[in-house]
């Protein structure tokens, strides 16, 4: 029975909707105006395709982005349409107003137009803390767009998948809308669509369903058995609200639901970001529910006409100061706050400066001063105060129509910044992004929470062989006479006094077994035969070398660095043990710079970076030898992996 | 920036738009900063304010895009891009200016400016 009234009702709506048509066509044509009714048919059709894509589209993304395009259509649509409503109504008005003998208010003045764009969108969201504790199965995730209405221009923005790992919505659009007036109302509207829901449970049979929904879980159950009765809080239609305009057909797929929406005018629109509020319809049990903190922030700007363009140019005299009868020809350009003085025509399009400049802000004060005996027509008068000093400007146009027209267009720019109001204080800027490939849509977007990864290539083995490098360095300089009092533990015999000429007989490819263990340990290259005779030797001490297996010949990955700092640790521990038994014979070792020794291995602190504080306080500052060089990836990563590992740094990074 | 104890200073906040260079495949900005919750504050040279965690310029490169903004060596960054960074790591802070699909970064900062030395700024407003 349900099915039958379904099909009922769509005959009839389908009736009511060609009337419709029929009706906006005959306005069209009465209004003369094409121009709506093209708009009104290219997005019947796109709409139409869009309803054929939905049909056929198996992928829940491409679901979305088709369900998307049809709202945007619907709502174009509906919006075109009010628009002819209501040119209709102003022309019959009109047509009543000079039919009657009262004559209107006569000459309104009109503003200007100008440029509105809103980017940066950016909603904050507010995830209970029992969102993130609740693993019960995947992610609870929504598709979110937002629609942005001025007057009957809408554009949407693109589709954003959301799940608790985000922190905020993040639109990267910049939406430009080009003729606004300065009353215009900027509606935000921000929809949202459970990206989970199988669409296919509409056409479930309610016993069947409600079978399913008590035996589901309780969360999944609430998701069913919402998506089941449409009425709770989905509108019936795809377009929020159907109305008698334009019924629109129901469509099977996902459907959007309108989240929250607010509308921004004059009064929000500054050069930089600002916080706007939400106003959130929707509760907790809606399938499309998303937690919303409540704010938008946005950069909303404007450039109204004025200002960007010329309103007004021509030719005109101005009368030099101290010489009251000498005037001087320019081509004056009124544009925005400025009215610039050339002293050719053919300047203007040279980008060649302007002789002289003239601020027109709200502090200028213009007056037509009365016929002057020795000109034939009346002059302008502009005056400015430019620092506590008052100056005048006296210029003279050629005729006297001329004259009316300069004096029309100044109080035309007066008009436009009275209205746009802070608009015109400074051109604020609007920048349209540069087309760029589409990105991929990738399963998981960029959050703060998955920002904090170390690269892969700041692996473990890096930070050994730093730390293998160290030693060498060590030993390099051991070579030179200065060495660490740590280096007696790798003494052969621990009795035999440290002697610098035994050195010098190891060369480096060789180096001493001590050294040779603790590079076993860290890098595994070395011989293996080596190793295991230091083993024995070093066995009494506190840990054990057998972290280091020295028949592997693969860099022990799956060891922690903590694992093989403590050995080597370890071993300054006991060395340290060691060197007490012997008198120390300081006269021997050369000063050393506290900076070069690792300090971690003498003292046995619980520093775990031996390496970073030999770099001091500015460790990952780049040098720039060359202004903008940019460092290769890998040694960043080492020195942000050797960074990060010490507190004591003062981190600098260059951006 | 030095600071002569007992003589007035003056806080401005301004807003500051650079535009990115491009070089190679990188977009850079041509300043250093440090700081951030996660780093130790009483190293910072250029905090008034020695448990100040916020995030500061302390290095600007000669000629490069933050330089001819106009952002000086010294000052905290409050803003990026409407972005907060007054409580951000550092790693934070520094992943919102590096973004790989915006030019241009807006930032609010905060400069301090010894009134002692000769070179006063003042903002002509009309």
């Amino acid at each position: 029975m349900p099915m039958d009234r379904y099909a009922d009702m769509e005959d009839k709506l389908r009736i009511l909707e060609d009337l419709n048509m029929m009706y906006i066509r005959q306005i069209a044509l009465s209004l003369q105006d094409s121009n709506i009714q093209k708009k009104i048919d290219h997005e019947i059709r796109m709409r139409d395709g869009a309803c054929k894509l939905l049909a056929a589209c198996s992928q829940r993304e491409q679901a979305l982005e088709a369900s998307k395009s049809l709202l945007t259509c619907n709502t174009r649509i509906m919006a075109y349409m009010s628009e002819l409503q209501r040119m209709k109504e102003a022309q019959v008005m009109q047509r009543v107003a000079l039919r009657s003998s009262d004559a209107g208010p006569t000459d309104d003045r009109l503003p200007c137009k100008g440029k509105v764009a809103i980017s940066d969108l950016r909603i904050p969201l507010m995830w209970k803390d029992t969102e993130y504790f609740k693993n019960k199965g995947e992610l609870h995730r929504c598709a979110v767009f937002c629609l942005l209405q001025v007057g009957a221009e809408i554009h949407d923005t693109d589709m954003v998948i959301v799940d608790r790992t985000l922190t905020d919505i993040c639109f990267d659009n910049t939406i430009v809308f080009s003729e606004a007036s300065p009353g215009f109302e900027l509606r935000v509207e921000l929809y949202s669509c459970c990206s989970e829901e199988d669409y296919s449970t509409g056409s479930t049979p309610r016993k069947l369903a409600s079978k399913l929904s008590s035996s589901l879980g309780r969360s999944a159950g609430k998701k069913l058995r919402v998506a089941m009765d449409p009425g709770a809080c989905s509108p019936i239609s795809n377009g929020g609200g159907a109305t008698l305009l334009l019924p629109l057909p129901t469509v099977v797929g996902p459907k959007y639901h309108l989240l929250a929406h607010t509308t921004l005018s004059l009064s929000h629109v500054q050069d930089s970001f600002r916080t706007h509020d939400l106003s959130i319809s929707g509760n907790e049990e809606c399938s499309h529910w998303v937690p919303l903190y409540g704010n938008v922030c946005c950069r909303l700007a404007a450039q109204p006409h004025c200002m960007t363009q010329q309103m007004m140019s021509g030719c005109l005299k101005v009368k030099q100061f101290g010489d009251p009868q000498s005037w001087t020809n320019v081509y004056g350009v009124l544009k925005g706050t400025n009215l610039f003085c050339y002293h050719r025509q053919e300047d203007v399009e040279a980008n060649i400066e302007p002789a002289f400049t003239i601020s027109i802000n709200k502090k200028t004060r213009i007056r037509a001063s009365e016929k002057d005996l020795h000109n034939k027509a009346q002059s302008i008068c502009i005056s400015n105060h430019y620092g506590g000093e008052e100056v005048t400007h006296t210029l003279s146009a050629d005729s006297r129509e001329d004259t009316h027209r300069w004096m029309e267009a100044f109080w035309q720019q007066f008009y436009d910044m009275s209205q746009w109001k802070q608009c015109c204080d400074d051109l604020m800027k609007i920048e349209l992004p540069s087309p760029r490939k589409p990105t991929l849509v990738t399963s998981k977007q960029g959050s703060l929470y998955h920002e904090m990864v170390i690269d892969t290539s700041d692996d473990i083995s890096t930070v050994t062989d730093i730390l293998a490098r160290r030693m060498q360095e060590l030993e390099l300089r051991s070579q030179l006479g200065t060495s660490p009092p740590w280096m007696s533990l790798f003494q052969d015999s621990p009795g035999c006094p440290r002697t610098h000429n035994r050195l010098p007989h190891s060369p480096l490819r060789c180096p001493r077994p001590g050294l040779l263990s603790s590079e076993a340990s860290l890098t595994s290259d070395s011989d293996s035969p080596c190793s295991t005779s230091l083993c024995s030797r070093h066995s009494g001490w506190a840990e054990p070398l057998s972290l280091s297996s020295p028949s592997s010949h693969f860099r022990p990955r799956t060891l922690s660095l903590d694992a093989k700092l403590s050995t080597l640790r370890g071993r300054g521990c006991g060395g340290v043990l060691q060197c007490s038994c012997q008198p120390p014979s300081s006269s021997s070792l050369a000063p050393i710079p506290a900076q070069r020794v690792p300090q971690a291995t003498l003292s046995c602190s619980n520093s775990t970076s031996s390496n970073s504080s030999s770099e001091g306080s500015h460790s990952p500052e780049l040098s720039d030898g060359t202004p903008f060089s940019h460092p290769s990836s890998a040694r960043q990563s080492l020195r942000n992996l050797r960074a990060k590992l010490d507190p004591r740094n003062w981190l600098q990074s260059q951006v | 920036m030095s600071f002569i104890p007992g003589q007035p200073v003056t806080a401005v906040v301004q807003r500051i738009e650079i535009r990115k260079l491009r070089q190679g495949e990188h977009l850079i900005l041509g300043f250093s900063i440090g700081g951030g919750i996660d780093q130790d504050p009483g190293q910072n040279p250029f905090s008034e304010d020695k448990s100040d965690k916020g995030i500061y310029v302390t290095r600007v490169t000669p000629e490069g895009p933050a330089e001819v903004a106009g952002l000086m060596m010294g000052d905290k960054v409050m803003q990026v891009n409407g972005w907060d960074m007054t409580m951000v790591t550092h790693d934070q802070a520094r992943k919102r200016l590096t973004k790989k699909n915006e030019d241009v970064v807006r930032l609010l900062v905060a400069s301090l400016l010894c009134n002692a030395s000769p070179f006063v700024q003042t903002e002509f407003a009309i």
